[in-house]
């Protein structure tokens, strides 16, 4: 389950041999595990509830609640696992309290400090503004998604869980996991496409103002 | 056995889209999209949708969760237990203060109930500075007393009176001691009862005033998150401006 967000590879003990030592007392263990999973425990909650703020606030039960669950774990799953569940039950319950669709957090324009901030040397500034611009659209077009394929989704995307994987954590059978994953596929590519024209005619519009206001 | 793949197969779709799925069917599958434009467009258009997901990353998060305990994993801040946290010098001095007061209270209650009853109400009389100021001497003096007035009031038992009076001063005395005895006992119990309720509101109180201190300073951290995003806002549209201006 080592998706484009998970582990690197520095650490020496396994997760397993981690949880081991967790239980018998040894604190720093269990903040390895923290420091290991602690990035895509967040990302998965931010993708899922849309809030910063309360990502990070679920991200923290989510390691508490393992911390004090800790000893009643017997390796029946992998810990990460284990810690995905714990946190997609959190955030499930965050939504229920809610009652609402997961709120999007549009940036108003583009952020000239925080692109600063994130730019790689060898992205341009039109890379950089393209990619945030994406970004946001598929933010906007995941809150339209239903919670069981949005979860799916970002299961599959970006932990790189199996379908079997997704289907253990989502308590549903293997080939539902893919009727969600396609039906999710489906509205996001949809979406995605109207955007681009919608876009491409502002882009349009755009080129055709000047020789209007030339002729007035 | 020979696989085919027909039009609308969605699962056999996903699984050839993220490689988890049989030879045999992702051959099927390839096969198909070969011949077949409307699914072959469709996969293509997954494909771009994917890709276009990468570009979704969530906001940097200042995250650094630590445990900091190391004990049995059931807190992960462990705060003292709050007996064991010294009292700070202000409250250990009120409660000195109020623990003299009801020892003093005690003490002028003890006086005065002491009148209500008999047996102190003799006491007092000899002893009019409370239990603690009778000595010996004085029980041997009023024991001699009251054998002379009992003498005098029965003149004809005179002879008897030493083998009789013995048995009777006695016992009295063991009474007056073990009644003594047993009020001390009373204030004792009385006193450390009265103890443990101050000690036990003081903590209350304690604990009151740290949760609204507490609160405040979370107003307060509150106020300045605010602040700082308000100035962040204003420095982005700054520098927005800015930049429209050599236009």
């Amino acid at each position: 389950m080592n998706g484009p967000e998970g582990p690197g590879p520095r650490m020496t003990l396994t997760d397993e041999e981690l949880v081991t030592r967790s239980v018998g007392g040894d604190a720093d263990s269990f903040n390895q595990l923290i420091l290991r999973w602690e990035r895509p425990i967040y990302a998965l909650a931010y993708r899922v509830i849309g809030r910063e703020e309360d990502a990070r606030d679920v991200c923290q039960d989510t390691f508490l609640r393992a911390y004090r669950a800790l000893p009643g774990f017997k390796g029946q799953a992998k810990f990460s696992s284990w810690l995905y569940r714990i946190a997609l039950n959190l955030c499930r319950d965050w939504m229920r309290r809610q009652r609402r669709a997961p709120v999007m957090q549009m940036p108003e324009g583009v952020d000239p400090i925080e692109m600063a901030a994130e730019r790689e040397p060898a992205e341009s500034i039109e890379t950089l503004v393209a990619r945030r611009e994406l970004s946001a659209v598929v933010e906007e077009a995941m809150a339209l998604l239903p919670e069981e394929q949005r979860t799916a989704i970002i299961l599959k995307e970006y932990h790189g869980m199996t379908f079997q994987e997704i289907a253990d954590l989502q308590g549903c059978p293997l080939s539902t996991v893919k009727t969600r994953l396609y039906q999710g596929l489906s509205v996001l590519r949809r979406h995605l496409e109207e955007n681009a024209q919608l876009k491409n005619a502002r882009l349009k519009k755009g080129r055709t103002e000047p020789q209007l206001v030339k002729r007035v | 056995m020979t696989l085919i793949y027909e039009c609308g197969n969605q699962e056999a779709l996903i699984g050839y889209l993220y490689y988890e799925c049989e030879p045999a069917e992702r051959a099927a599958v390839a096969a198909h999209l070969a011949i077949c434009p409307h699914c072959a467009a469709e996969a293509e258009a997954f494909r771009a949708t994917r890709g276009s997901l990468a570009a979704w990353t969530p906001p940097e998060a200042q995250l650094g969760f630590r445990i900091v305990s190391d004990a049995v994993p059931d807190h992960v801040i462990r705060p003292a237990r709050w007996w064991r946290q010294p009292l700070p010098a202000w409250a250990q001095a009120a409660a000195a203060v109020l623990i003299f007061g009801v020892g003093a209270g005690l003490g002028a209650l003890r006086g005065s109930a002491g009148n209500a009853t008999p047996a102190t109400a003799a006491l007092s009389v000899t002893a009019p500075a409370g239990p603690a100021a009778i000595s010996a001497q004085d029980l041997s003096a009023l024991e001699a007393r009251l054998r002379s007035e009992m003498q005098q009031l029965r003149p004809v038992a005179a002879t008897t009176s030493h083998e009789t009076a013995a048995p009777v001063a006695g016992p009295s005395l063991d009474q007056v001691r073990a009644l003594i005895a047993e009020s001390e006992q009373r204030q004792q119990r009385e006193l450390a009862v009265r103890t443990a309720e101050v000690i036990r509101d003081f903590d209350t109180q304690r604990r009151g005033d740290l949760a609204r201190i507490e609160q405040t300073f979370g107003r307060m951290e509150g106020t300045t998150g605010a602040q700082v995003e308000q100035q962040r806002q204003l420095l982005n549209y700054l520098m927005r401006v800015s930049q429209r201006q050599p236009q």
